[in-house]
């Protein structure tokens, strides 16, 4: 490792590193709240994720206006320099060498990427955020590609940390720690990157520019109407089907279902719910209007394939079943839940039909008496 | 694609018909229902036996209901639940004014209730001798 009688030059600004350092936590946690977090940890998801992007974007910006070493123009990798680095013909880099530097960007374009996809699944899927108005069938798509992206990334991470250490140990010294103190031994031979200073009034204009002009954007894509969202359940309906438990919103199932369970209310679920032939045609009628296949959520298109053997339970579908199979059964019979069919004890919004990851949380067991 | 342009004609006509239906009315009071019910049965309301009916486990119903109490709890003057976990305010129109002022929802859950936990419809005399007991809570 380096030797402390070394004479040692700055190589990473503070800005570069602290870019480093928040994209490495929060693309961690990202990953980490992303294949083990859940749905009820999605907030955090998009916390970090927000913050990986905008330090994307500065650090894209500082690229271009930053010191020596962190320009692109002083690390581009070329094919040529690339092949020299593998066989061994290049000597020593200050700043990064190319192989590091196809790893820089290719790390920057799929972070990139990450966002853009997770901000389409975000608003097709589950109708939050800029793209809320994109449609399902794109939402579901993209939350495809984010998924085999971030697959992609932590095999980028492992890459990047093998190449540390490799390269740590090539020259015997602790790239990790440069990239925490900013400084590298100097050694003759050296390849050092091309001298640059940093226009700190032209980043900050740029970085006010890029950040204020594309929340405005974002904030404008937001606030299209958005097509296919459940309508509010009708007053009959809220007060009749509201009576025994939540009223279920039309577009939790398929037409066809509801006219079954509607014609069968004297024997429903165990119980009589019958209403007058007006009400019931009535019911039946506005719930068909409704139902699931005129609505683009993500329960409208979980829930539209029934189980044949329940045409008109929600909880009975394969979608159902599948979205919650994580949960033990006995957390559905606890208090305050009592039921898989009460919704409302999980789902805040479930009476309006978002069912929103971000209306979303299991009630907490009730703290044990002492007796 | 249809069925999309299919709604689009059923919804507001359903709206329609849904927004005209008149709202839930406060036309009797648990006096005049108890007088009703005793009427049609041709006898006084009791209500020590609405007590035992109202408490009593019964056979011949659904299963998972054998009792009014599974619903409203042995205490009238509390609330109660429905098996789906929603809460069921207080049927004793003492803790509760609003009971027994509706008469087709008295009708409507008397029907299903009694459907239910006994597999039949309540006679009138049933139904006035539980309604005498709710009221004198
Ligand atoms: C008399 C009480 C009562 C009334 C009124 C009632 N329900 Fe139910 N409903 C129940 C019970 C009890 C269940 C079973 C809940 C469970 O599985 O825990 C149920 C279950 C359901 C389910 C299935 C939930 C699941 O598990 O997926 C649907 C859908 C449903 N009801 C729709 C309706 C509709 C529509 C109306 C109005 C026409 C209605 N209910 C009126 C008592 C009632
Ligand atoms: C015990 C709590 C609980 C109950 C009750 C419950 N859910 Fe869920 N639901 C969850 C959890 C937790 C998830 C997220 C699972 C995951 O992390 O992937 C979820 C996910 C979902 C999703 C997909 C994600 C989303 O937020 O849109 C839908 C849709 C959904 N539930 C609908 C329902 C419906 C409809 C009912 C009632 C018939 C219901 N749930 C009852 C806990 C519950
Ligand atoms: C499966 C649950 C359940 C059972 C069992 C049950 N009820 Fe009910 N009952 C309800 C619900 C739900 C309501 C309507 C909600 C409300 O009025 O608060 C209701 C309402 C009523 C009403 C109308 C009250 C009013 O304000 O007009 C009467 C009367 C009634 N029940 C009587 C009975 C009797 C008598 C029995 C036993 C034969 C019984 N119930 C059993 C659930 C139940």
């Amino acid at each position: 490792m380096a030797k402390s009688s070394e004479p040692s030059t700055t190589v990473w600004d503070r800005f570069l590193r602290l870019a480093h350092w928040v994209l490495a936590v929060s693309v961690t946690i990202a990953l980490v709240t992303g294949f083990f977090g859940g749905l009820p940890r999605l907030w955090l998801h998009l916390i970090v994720g927000v913050a990986a992007l905008v330090t994307l974007i500065l650090r894209l910006i500082w690229g271009f206006t930053g010191p020596s070493s962190a320009r692109f123009i002083s690390f581009w990798p070329t094919p040529r320099g690339v092949l020299a680095h593998l066989k061994s013909e290049d000597g020593r880099h200050l700043g990064h060498n190319p192989l590091g530097a196809l790893m820089v960007f290719t790390f920057l374009g799929t972070i990139a990427a990450l966002a853009v996809s997770g901000a389409l699944s975000l608003g097709g899927v589950y109708k939050i955020g800029p793209f809320a108005a994109d449609g399902f069938a794109l939402g579901d798509l993209a939350g495809e590609a984010h998924e085999l992206l971030a697959i992609a990334m932590v095999a980028l991470i492992a890459a990047h940390l093998g190449g540390v250490i490799f390269e740590s140990l090539r020259h015997r010294e602790n790239l990790a720690r440069s990239m925490v103190t900013g400084n590298k031994p100097s050694r003759a031979g050296d390849i050092t990157p091309l001298v640059r200073r940093a226009n700190i009034v032209l980043t900050v204009i740029l970085a006010l520019l890029v950040l204020a002009g594309g929340s405005a954007g974002l904030v404008g894509l937001a606030k299209r109407p958005i097509a296919g969202m459940p309508v509010a359940t009708a007053p009959l309906v809220a007060e009749e089907c509201g009576a025994c438990h939540m009223a279920y919103p039309a577009s939790l199932l398929p037409a066809a279902s509801w006219q079954h369970l509607v014609a069968g209310l004297d024997d429903h679920f165990g119980e009589d719910a019958s209403l007058d032939a007006d009400t019931t045609a009535k019911i039946s009628q506005w719930l068909s209007a409704h139902a699931a296949e005129n609505a683009d959520t993500l329960p409208a298109h979980a829930f539209v394939t029934p189980a044949p053997s329940a045409v008109g339970q929600i909880t009975a579908t394969p979608g159902w079943q599948a979205l919650h199979k994580d949960i033990a059964p006995e957390t559905f019979k606890r208090a305050p839940i009592y039921t898989r069919a009460n919704c409302l004890a999980c789902h805040k919004d479930a009476e309006g039909g978002r069912f929103s990851p971000l209306a979303l949380s299991i009630p907490a067991l009730p703290t044990s008496s002492p007796n | 694609m249809k069925h999309r342009y299919l709604a689009c004609f059923l919804a507001p006509s359903v709206l329609l018909a849904i927004a005209t239906t008149p709202a839930l009315a406060q036309d009797t009071s648990p006096a005049a229902q108890i007088e009703a019910f005793s009427l049609e049965a041709g006898r006084a309301a009791d209500a020590e036996a609405g007590k035992a009916f109202f408490l009593a486990s019964h056979s011949g119903g659904k299963p998972d209901t054998p009792s009014c109490t599974t619903c409203h709890t042995m205490d009238p003057t509390k609330g109660g639940q429905a098996r789906t976990g929603k809460p069921i305010e207080p049927m004793a129109s003492s803790v509760n004014p609003a009971r027994f002022t509706d008469s087709a929802k008295i009708t409507k859950w008397f029907r299903r209730n009694c459907n239910s936990v006994l597999g039949r419809e309540c006679t009138a005399g049933e139904k006035a001798d539980v309604l005498a007991w709710l009221n004198s809570l």
